[in-house]
Parts: C-alpha cells; structure tokens; sequence
C-alpha cells in the first residue's frame, strides 16, 4: 500500500511538470483529486486497511495529497505568468564567419591615419635597394659597422659601380634620399614598409616594419620635430602621454635624439605603490630614432641646406604595437607564424 | 657601448653636490644615457653602480674622467654646483735609461709611448681596486694587468705590459702577412690576413696584436721582474676589422676602434706609472718613450648665430652659447653674428660640422626646454598614385568574408621559391636565403601550421621580388589559401570580392603544373584560383592590375515594373562549362534580364530566369512566349529540358 502510494505520487508529480498548458493542469488535477480521481479513491480504499496501520497511511496520503496539490499550483501560476509569445532573445546567435585583419595592418593604418592628418603622403620604396640609398646618401662613410655581412642582408648580385651593393633595407630611411629625388620641398612624408636585419631571437625577427617620417621645409627646427612626435604619441597612445628628446647619434640626423615616451604602466612615474616600475626606466620607454636631417643627406637630394632643413624619424611599427596594446607577445616570431589560434585572437 | 662605474670613483674626479639619482637623471637628457642606478654595498660602505651608455660617437665619454667632464658641465644647468677635479702628476724619478728600441709604420700608429719598470714579483691588486674593476665588469688577474684595466677605464686610453725582457731587441709594429698566426693568453691559435697590425720582435715572431690582445709569448708571467708599460693610438679602421674578424672583442678593441684621443695617451702613462709606483713599488729604468709623428690638428669651425637659432627654433643669448660652448672645452671666437670654434682634442673626431656645435648647444642648453609645435609651412599638395586604399579595401572585404590576415616571411629557403629568386650572400640560415617570387609556399605552410582546423581562409597582401638585371621588380601581390569549403564556395569568396571591388574579370579554364588537372581558372592578366595537389585552395592577385581594372560605380535605373520569376531545369550533355551556358541564354532577349545558376544535380542544372520588361507588367501569355525562346535557344547549343 505504501509503495502504491508513492508511485502515484511520482506518476503526479511528473504528469504536472510536463504539462503543456493550463488546460493540461486541469485535466490530471481532476484525474487524481477529482471527485472519482485516483487519490481520492485511496482515501476510501484506506478503511480496508487494519487499524493499527491506518493512522500512519492516513498521514502520508494527507502529505501526497498537499505536495500534489501545491505542484499544481505552482505550475499553473507560472503557466499563466508565462503566456505563450515568450521568446528567449538570450539565445547564443550562429556563428558568423568574420576573419581577422593583422595586427601590424591594424597598427600601420592608424598610424597613417594620424600622420595624413597633418599633411603627410605616404609613399612606397624599394624594401630591396642600392647601398647608396641605404647608406651612402644617408652620410654612412666606407666600413661603417652597419653596412657590415654582420647586420644587413645583402643580394648575392654584382655591386653596382655607382650604387655599391644590393641590399635589404635594414631601415626605411632608404626613402629620404629618394622622396627628395622625386618631388621638391615642402615635403612631408611616411614611409612604412618591411625592413630586414640581421637578427633572430624571441624579441627579434629579421623581417620587421617601420615607419619613417621626413619633413622638409624653410625654416624648419626641433620644435617642429617635438610637435610632430607629440601629434603622433598623444593620438596614437593617447592625449596624457608625453615624450621627450635624448642626445644620441645618428649617421643621417645632426643633431640626434633618441624619442622616449612616458610609460602607461606607472604613468611616468617609475614606481608603482613605492616599488621599481619593470615596464619602464624611470618611468619613460624608448620610442625609436629622430634627428635633424643631416647637411649631406639634404645634398644627397639636391636640396641646399642653406636653404632648406629637416627632420626624419624612424620608429618600429611592432614596437608601437606591442606598447600600444599592452599585448605582451613572449616570442616576436609568433606575429609572423600565421597560427591562427594567436591571429583569431585580435 | 654602455660602461659601469662606481659613484664613489666617478666623484674622485668631479666635486658636485648633486645625488647620484639626480646626476643619472641630469645628464640622460643632455649627455649620455644612464641607463640604471644601482645601491651596492662595498667594504661595507654604500656605493652606486651607474650604468651607462655611450653613443659610439662619444669614445671621449667611455671613462670615468670621460663622465666627469660631461657632468661639470651638464650639472650647473640644473641648478647643481659641479667641478672636474684636474689630473696631477709627480714628474718620475728616473733610475736607469734602459733602450726603448721600436720601429713604427706610422700609417698604422699616430702616436706610441712606452715606459720600463722594474718590480719585485706579480703581486695581487689590492682590494678596493679590484672591487672597481670588477664593478666595471672586468676580472682583476694580477697588479700589472689590473693597472692597465684600471687606468684604461678612468682614462680612457687602452694599454698593455710587456714582459720586457720577452720584447727584446727591438719591436717592429707593422701589418701581418699571410699565413701569420699568434696565440692568445687562452693558448688559442688565431690565423692573421694581411690588414692585421701586429708588433713583432724583429726577429720576424709576433709579439703582440695592438690594441685588441696580448699573446703568450710576450705577456708579463709570475716571474717577470721588467715591466714594458705600453701605449699606442692605433688606426680604428684596420682594429674593427681584425677584432670583427676574429671575434676578439676587448674593451681595449671597442674603444680603439673608434679612435682613441691621442693626447690622453699622457694621461695614461703618467698616471700608470703614479700606481705603479705606489702599489708595486717600481723603480722607472728608462725614459719615457714617446713617437708622435702625426699630430692632428684643430679644425677651425664657422656657425653662425642665426643658423643655431634656426635649428633650435627659439632665441638664445650669445653669452649662454659661448659659456656652453667654453664649458664644454671648446675654443670660441666670437666676431658679429659668427662664432669661430675649435673642439678639444678629445672631440676631433666627432665634431667636423656647424651642425656637431649646433647639437653641442641644443644638449646642453636642454631638449626639454625647447617648445614643442607642429609646422606653419603649407601642406605639401602632392598627388600620388599610390595602392594603399585599394589594398585596405580589399583586406576589409575579406576579412568581412572570414578570411584571416597573415604576415609571412619574405625570405624562404631554396626549396620555396622557383628558379632565379634572389639569393641571400649572407643568409641566417638555409630557410631563409632566398627571397620570394610568390607568396605560394608561405601560404601553405601557414594553412599546414593549421592542420588541425578543418576550415579556413588565409590571405596576405605582400610584395614578391622578381629578378631583373637592376634592383628587382617588387611587385606587390594579394594571395590566399582556403581549406574546407566546396569549390563553389571558394570560387564565390573571389567573385565576391572582384564584384565589391568593381573589377571585371574573365574566368578561363587553363591547366598548369601547381594545380590539379581540370582544377584552375586564370584571370585574364590579373592572376589565377584553382585547387592545388595538396586540396587546398589557393589564389593569387597582382595588385595593381586588379586597381587598373576597377570600373566606376554606375547606375543602373530601377525597374517600374516587377519581374516574373521561374526556375528552370536542364540537362547537360557532358563537357559543357556553365558559364557559356549562362552567357548565351542571357543574350536570348532582352527582356530576359538575368540568368543564375541556383542547384546543381548530377548533370542538371536549375537556372532561375528574370522575365522582365521596362514598359509594362509581363503577362503570362508573353512570359510563355519568353520561355519557348529561351529553350529554343538551349536546346540549340545541345541542353534538353528536364520533365
């Protein structure tokens, strides 16, 4: 008798949470409580029982009676506050195919952006050309350490007895020389384009980009080059960065700098709640290269630096990148491995 | 090149007040770059380790009297008092006029001093003074060598012991000749070419490799009891390339190819023997040798007021140029609006033009003072006919469709790359020697690197470099590789493309060697897709043809009248391509405006039909008309209609 009990109430409970709709809940309420249901007819079955047993059945058939009862209710009131143009809009939709562009075409299109605003053409050089536009007209003398097997890539083809040997730009700076060859000044200029060095390790890739800047004009100064490189760092990395210019050296500039940018780690400061910042030197980061254009490098394109002056820059586009993004990628040589589990990722 | 020296060392020769941070910090951002500052204890006391970095062309700054000078100078400009503390010397009492005898080829050597002294035994250095060396990364050995070490580093001028009695009777510095060798202090045998300078004994046995390392057979050992302290100002063009060649980078190679002041070379000298004397406790027992054939000369330098103002782009006081340019040891004239200017010896080097002075006043005077603003010149009006839009679109548009940019090495290994691409002289390694003449190769191995994605779409836009007797042609290209798709699908990614982007283009079938037989179509002049052997899908673009072919945006009037629609379905006697299908029985009349291919069975093939006039409303009676002619027209080239 007790099994038979609980069975009908399992059987109950099961025909109430699958039910469709109210109308469902009220057929199985009158099937079980009606006055010929099933539960009811148990509450007269329970006299046949012997006495010193009917009390204790008695209680648990009031109990089956209550949960089967509250079960229908609840279930009704959800079915009425429930009606039925409910849509689940949460849904996850289907997957559409979108691709990825990459992350240096990301960061060289702002870049242009940027420096389009201020009046700047980019342009397209040789990534494969002579020594002279390299090197020589950039007022490298014979034997300089950069023109070296050690560092720059060369073509295993005769030199030119004019232009020396045939190179893999190892900067975009090759394009100076030959922007001023091609129109007069004022000139204003981005070059950014593939550059090939020497070198191979996890912060190294000896195919890299870079974008070089080069202004030339009457009566252009250093002023002008801290105001390009602040439109560039405030739009670029955003409107609170500052940069400053450092004394170094340069073949082709006179004077150089070296361009720093305070660090977005420690936000300039060097130090983060009291400790050393790891990201930066004392709270700057270095930016790339930038100078004056040297006197011979203005000859080297006809141009008279009595004239005439200038400014170039020279800055890596991964380097940019990686500052920019906060992306900390452990091995350069990921960017170029085309996994698509790291490229899917940007 | 970046040198390490202590504080404590530094201000042995520079009296200032300010804090080593500050000092770091001063002379980053005029003069060279501290790159760290360090607290370290010594002998218990508190010291700071600077490490600095020196521009290549500042070898004056690679000492610590170097960094010293720069900082009397950099520090007043920020408030700070500083002054250089000056070098004195006690004249040597000589005991002995032992013979220097040396016979120089002074096209290799400006300038050679030499000095006899003699010791009691090769004793140890004491114990502050190897603390310095070794701050400074150097490993002391024994007090002969660690002078010369030391002496270089507060200097600036390299220098080396001879055992004097292994030198004997007479040095000859000269160049190698081929088949020479010497052997080093670590008994290992290097092989000397031609432009190599070395000393030898005059009796034809290499003693020496200036200014890059000592070899054995001259060296001061345990039981040396002559010392030959040595100095020489070697040509930095033939030091590069012997110490670049041999892969002997000393300090003293590091700074002597850059060229070495030779009036330092005093300093040195007296200097050494000073600590010689004192720590050693030698006796001097020659005269000090010295051969200065080739003095350089001052170089009298012009720049005008005007100029410095024009490259700093602000207004300066001619008393603040002169007081930077005399701080700096600089002789200045100053007559009108000119300034006549000669460097100190230790700048000859670097300072050749006005633009080196003007950068000298711009440093010290302070970058950081300087304004910052863009330019008021026009803005240069130049039209160039460039691609770079057009490949920003076209990177859009598929990435719109899926597609994954990548970025692949340009240079490959042989096997990559067809017949003729340019090769590398001097390559990394075997896989990258050559530089591509298709981007093929690159592709699939990035769609093999995901080999475990069952469908994707990588593509590159990216120059490819054709041979030519000059500098090759770059001629840049859109490529790509699809996995997982039906040929169709792949196929519809280009032609969706070509349309958005306007370009009108025609399909051929054409079978080449990379492509599976039956599996290529080439773009007239443009480029070609198909199915590689390897399943993969692959296409490739010239870009610039594709620009060339782009046509201008047209209008087309919108209908009035609505069109009737209807799907046909023929079959196909074999061999026959669909697109010819498709252009004959769109030009069966005019009112039949489209014809597209919607299902594919076997060989049927469903078209859906636009009937559509631009006068009125077809009927059913014309739009029958309409069909009978169209598969008329169809059963004419061979199609039957499907029941």
């Amino acid at each position: 008798m007790r099994q038979k009990l609980q069975n009908l109430k399992s059987e109950a409970i099961a025909q109430i949470m699958d039910a469709q709709s109210v109308d469902d809940l009220n057929i199985i309420k009158t099937h079980y409580l009606g006055r010929k249901g099933k539960l009811t007819k148990v509450f007269t079955e329970i006299r046949t029982v012997p006495k010193n047993e009917r009390k204790s059945l008695g209680v648990l058939l009031n109990s089956i009676k209550e949960s089967v009862e509250k079960a229908l209710t609840n279930q009704v009131n959800e079915m009425t506050d429930r009606p039925d143009d409910w849509f689940d809009a949460t849904i996850p939709g289907v997957p559409h195919a979108v691709g990825t562009l990459h992350l240096v075409t990301q960061a060289i299109d702002e870049i242009t952006r940027v420096f389009r605003q201020i009046g700047f053409t980019r342009v397209r050089y040789p990534e494969v050309d002579w020594e002279w536009y390299a090197f020589t007209a950039l007022n490298f003398p014979e034997n300089h350490p950069a023109m070296d097997d050690m560092e720059t890539f060369s073509i295993d083809r005769k030199p030119d007895p004019k232009l020396g040997k045939m190179i893999l730009t190892p900067h975009t700076s090759n394009g100076q020389v030959r922007e001023m060859q091609r129109v007069k000044p004022p000139i204003r200029m981005t070059n950014i384009s593939k550059c090939y060095r020497r070198e191979s390790d996890a912060s190294h890739f000896p195919m890299f980009h870079q974008f070089e800047g080069l202004v030339i004009d009457e009566g252009v100064s250093i002023v002008h080059l801290k105001g390009t490189i602040d439109h560039f760092a405030q739009n670029y990395f955003g409107s609170d960065r500052v940069t400053r210019l450092r004394p170094h050296n340069f073949r082709f500039t006179e004077p150089s700098f070296e361009v720093d940018i305070t660090c977005d780690i420690c936000e300039g400061k060097g130090k983060i709640r009291g400790k050393k910042c790891k990201v930066c030197k004392v709270g700057w980061l270095e930016l790339g290269g930038a100078g004056m254009v040297h006197p011979n490098v203005l000859r080297a394109g006809n141009i008279d630096p009595a004239k005439h002056t200038g400014f170039a820059f020279g800055i890596g586009v991964e380097r940019v990148l990686m500052m920019k993004s906060g992306i900390k990628i452990p091995d350069l040589r990921l960017l170029y491995s085309s996994d698509l589990r790291f490229l899917k990722q940007f | 090149m970046n040198i390490q020296i202590l504080d404590s060392w530094l201000r042995e020769h520079l009296s200032t007040n300010a804090k080593p941070q500050q000092l770091a910090d001063s002379l980053s951002l005029c003069g060279p770059s501290f790159e760290k500052v360090d607290k370290v204890k010594i002998d218990g006391k508190i010291d700071y380790l600077y490490d600095i970095e020196v521009t290549t062309n500042r070898v004056d700054m690679m000492s610590v009297q170097g960094i010293a000078r720069e900082a009397s100078v950099i520090l007043p400009e920020f408030g700070y008092r500083a002054k250089l503390k000056p070098n004195v010397f006690k004249k040597p009492q000589v005991t002995a006029n032992l013979p220097i005898k040396l016979k120089v080829d002074l096209k290799l050597s400006s300038r050679v001093m030499g000095v006899v002294l003699e010791i009691d035994s090769i004793d140890q250095s004491p114990e502050w003074l190897k603390q310095r060396l070794v701050s400074s990364g150097i490993r002391s050995l024994n007090l002969p060598v660690d002078i010369t070490n030391y002496v270089m580093l507060e200097v600036g001028h390299p220098i080396h012991v001879f055992d004097y009695d292994l030198v004997k009777p007479q040095m000859s510095l000269r160049t190698a000749r081929a088949g020479e060798k010497v052997v080093s202090l670590e008994n290992k045998e290097y092989d000397l070419e031609k432009d190599d300078i070395v000393i030898d004994n005059g009796k034809g046995e290499i003693i020496d490799l200036p200014g890059i390392i000592g070899t054995k057979n001259s060296i001061v050992h345990k039981n040396t009891k002559r010392i030959l302290y040595f100095l020489e100002t070697n040509d930095p063009v033939h030091i590069r390339k012997t110490s670049i060649r041999l892969g002997i980078r000393t300090n003293a190679a590091v700074l002597n190819e850059k060229g070495v002041d030779p009036y330092l070379a005093e300093i040195a000298m007296y200097r050494g023997i000073d600590l010689f004397r004192k720590y050693a406790k030698a006796r001097v027992k020659s005269k000090v040798y010295d051969s200065f054939k080739f003095k350089p000369a001052p170089k009298t330098i012009s720049v005008s007021h005007t100029f410095i103002e024009k490259i700093l782009g602000v207004q300066l006081k001619k008393s603040k140029v002169v007081s930077i340019l005399k701080a700096l040891g600089f002789s200045v004239k100053l007559s009108e609006d000119t300034y006549l200017v000669q460097s100190p010896t230790f700048r000859f080097k670097d300072i050749d033009i006005s633009e080196d002075v003007v950068e000298e006043i711009a440093r010290i005077y302070g970058y950081h003072k300087l304004p910052s603003r863009l330019m008021s010149g026009a803005i240069p009006n130049q039209v160039l006919e460039s691609s770079f839009d057009f490949e920003n679109e076209a990177k859009r548009l598929l990435v719109g469709m899926g597609a994954n940019e990548v970025y692949t090495n340009s240079l490959v290994s042989q096997s990559m790359t067809s017949k003729g691409s340019l090769e590398i002289a001097n390559p990394l390694g075997k896989d990258t020697s050559h530089l591509r003449k298709s981007l093929r190769s690159s592709l699939i191995r990035g769609a093999n690197v995901n080999k475990n994605i069952e469908s994707f779409h990588l593509f590159e836009i990216a120059n490819v470099y054709l041979p030519t007797t000059k500098l090759p042609d770059e001629v840049m290209m859109l490529a790509g590789v699809i996995k997982g798709q039906s040929y169709r699908k792949a196929k519809g990614v280009i032609e969706a493309l070509f349309s958005k982007l306007r370009i009108v283009a025609d399909f051929s079938q054409v079978d080449n060697a990379v492509f599976q037989k039956n599996h290529r179509v080439q773009v007239k002049g443009l480029g070609e897709f198909g199915v590689l052997k390897n399943n993969y899908f692959y296409y490739q673009f010239e870009i610039d043809k594709l620009k060339k072919n782009q046509t201008p945006p047209r209008y087309i009037p919108i209908p009035k009248y609505p069109s009737q629609i209807e799907d046909i379905t023929f079959r196909f006697p074999k061999y026959q391509h669909v697109v010819s299908v498709i252009n004959t029985l769109s030009k069966t009349d005019p009112k039949i405006v489209s014809v597209d291919l919607v299902d594919k069975y076997k060989n049927y093939f469903t078209f859906r039909i636009h009937y559509q006039d631009t006068k009125n409303t077809l009927d059913n009676k014309h739009v029958e008309k309409l069909r009978n002619k169209l598969i008329g027209k169809a059963k004419s080239i061979g199609l039957s209609v499907r029941a």
